[in-house]
């Protein structure tokens, strides 16, 4: 089994004159949930697009489940499941009859699969009622069973969580990450909610102007938001030796220039000032630091919050 | 290709559009003998026989066949790229000529349909009202198959057009204007062009557009029939490969 679900190597498009995607080299690991972060026209649709065979690249390559020839590439997508930008109904169908048309497009043999799906994204209590009566966000549901159908190693869902209510928005996260978790399913996710891609994603992928900033794990980029109280004393060995006596913890860092990066305390920042100040230090500084998705999103696009 | 097929015709099935149409014509095909048997009652002029209504008015089946086929490329084909559907089929691991190709026979399939709506329940009602009556003494006992056969193979030729459209206009509304002003022009514009240059006149002459009017003559000569049959063939040919290659290299937003 191949490590990679997907990988693009240089891959870029351009429209009349306009680059959309430039020479992105994205990689995605095989049982990850990766977010996929960028703003409007950043290119995010783009590379969807491209790895769902929708539009064509005009430079570079695509390697899905470690293939890249194109016979295999068309083939290979069967084990994709998606749906990208607003969910696609037969608006004159019931979400019954949406699935049965899908299911019977993608040769999956068997009806059973329909209820199990319309179920499973809680559409089963729908009837006759047909899609273009349904709400957005019942719409999102049955984009999602239809992405689901056959059974997908590699979910691409493009804004899923668009028109939903703070429930549906819970209930599809939960959903996403059992069909994670238990069935092993790769989600690439692209979502404008940056706190929400925040409580599922394992890996992230920031993309601004077309090209690709940065991968990232969960890990990491917990480690470059993590929130810290940054400190300053006059003695750094006295300072972390008081933490450690006196606060119980070794959860800090010393930086180079000597200052403290604490992790603990974060919420009884005055229990830590008043250790130290019993110590005898002296406070040059003490500070509340780190950043969160969005924060951290912002400053490595440049500044301009309009994901 | 099985499934897509199957796909194609399930969603015929369920098209509000194609089903519409079938209404609209198969009302319009009872409501056109009407006119002439009331007509001809108050006038006492001699009824119409199912036979000879027929054979009258089959070249008349031409404009449904148009109608029909630009207004289903509109609701069945353009509409998929609007509501976004085609997304989700051409996701779907199979190639685009497949693809194009299951679409082409749906749509075709549904097209014919259509295009039986007029000669059979018309000539039907007229025979119910009249009696079928004796068919042209020229014509074969192949008359009836042959002429459904013609009418159903000349549908599949403007079908394969209507799809060429429809893939590159990519939208309901310009699809069904567009291909409605196509069919509904060249005649004109190809007998207006012939008239002056030879090898445009010689084009018409072997067209569908033009040798769709000799399908309902009683008698066809052998030789004749051989450019009958072998034109919509190849026009069907032409276009499914242009689509197919316009369809390859098409970006679906």
């Amino acid at each position: 089994m191949h490590e990679y679900v997907l990988k693009t190597n240089q891959l870029s498009k351009q429209f009349k004159g306009h680059r959309a995607l430039d020479k992105v080299n994205l990689s995605i690991r095989r049982g990850a949930i990766y977010g996929f972060i960028g703003q409007n026209g950043a290119g995010k649709s783009t590379l969807i697009r491209l790895v769902t065979g929708l539009a064509f690249p005009t430079g570079g390559s695509i390697e899905l489940f470690g293939v890249s020839e194109e016979k295999a590439l068309i083939q290979n997508r069967k084990r994709i499941g998606s749906s990208i930008e607003s969910p696609a109904l037969f608006p004159h169908m019931t979400a019954s009859e949406n699935l049965e048309v899908n299911r019977i497009l993608r040769g999956i043999p068997g009806k059973d699969c329909v209820p199990r799906m319309l179920k499973q994204v809680g559409l089963h209590e729908t009837g006759k009622k047909k899609a273009k009566n349904f709400s957005l966000g019942m719409k999102q549901r049955l984009g999602l069973a239809i992405a689901l159908l056959g059974d997908p190693e590699f979910l691409i869902l493009d804004e899923p969580t668009n028109g939903l209510d703070p429930m549906g928005v819970i209930e599809m996260r939960e959903l996403l990450k059992t069909l994670n978790r238990e069935l092993g399913i790769t989600i690439l996710i692209s979502s404008h909610i940056l706190s929400e891609l925040h409580l599922m994603a394992s890996h992230y992928g920031i993309i601004h102007r077309g090209q690709l900033l940065e991968q990232l794990t969960a890990k990491e980029l917990e480690s470059k938001c993590r929130q810290y109280v940054y400190i300053k004393v006059n003695d750094p060995g006295m300072g972390t030796a008081t933490i450690e006596n006196e606060l119980g913890t070794s959860d800090f860092e010393v930086m180079q220039d000597g200052a403290i990066k604490l992790y603990s305390f974060i919420e009884q920042p005055s229990k830590v000032s008043s250790a130290l100040f019993s110590a005898g230090l002296e406070i040059e500084s003490f500070t509340a630091m780190g950043e969160d998705l969005e924060s951290y999103f912002t400053k490595r696009i440049g500044g301009n919050p309009h994901v | 290709m099985y499934n897509l097929i199957r796909a194609e015709l399930f969603k015929l099935r369920k098209n509000r559009s194609f089903w519409t149409l079938l209404m609209a014509f198969a009302v319009l095909s009872l409501a056109y003998p009407l006119l002439y048997y009331f007509d001809h009652r108050s006038s006492g002029q001699p009824q119409f026989t199912g036979a000879e209504f027929l054979v009258s008015f089959i070249s008349s089946n031409a404009y449904i066949i148009k109608l029909g086929v630009a207004m289903l490329a509109g609701f069945f084909i353009s509409n998929e790229y609007a509501s976004g559907i085609m997304k989700t089929i051409a996701s779907t691991g199979h190639t685009r000529d497949r693809l194009y190709a299951a679409k082409l026979i749906g749509f075709t399939g549904g097209a014919m349909l259509l295009s039986l709506v007029f000669p059979i329940i018309s000539t039907v009602e007229v025979s119910l009202l009249s009696g079928f009556g004796q068919l042209p003494d020229e014509s074969t006992p192949f008359f009836l198959p042959r002429l459904l056969g013609l009418t159903l193979l000349y549908t599949a030729a403007y079908a394969a057009i209507g799809a060429l459209i429809a893939v590159i206009m990519t939208d309901s509304g310009k699809t069904i204007g567009g291909s409605l002003i196509f069919f509904l022009m060249i005649d004109i514009v190809l007998a207006g062009i012939g008239s002056k240059v030879e090898i445009i006149g010689q084009l018409y002459d072997y067209s569908i557009f033009k040798l769709i009017g000799g399908i309902g003559k009683p008698s066809i000569d052998s030789g004749d029939m051989l450019p009958l049959l072998l034109v919509p063939l190849l026009t069907i040919v032409l276009c499914a490969l242009v689509g197919i290659s316009v369809f390859r290299r098409k970006d679906i937003k």
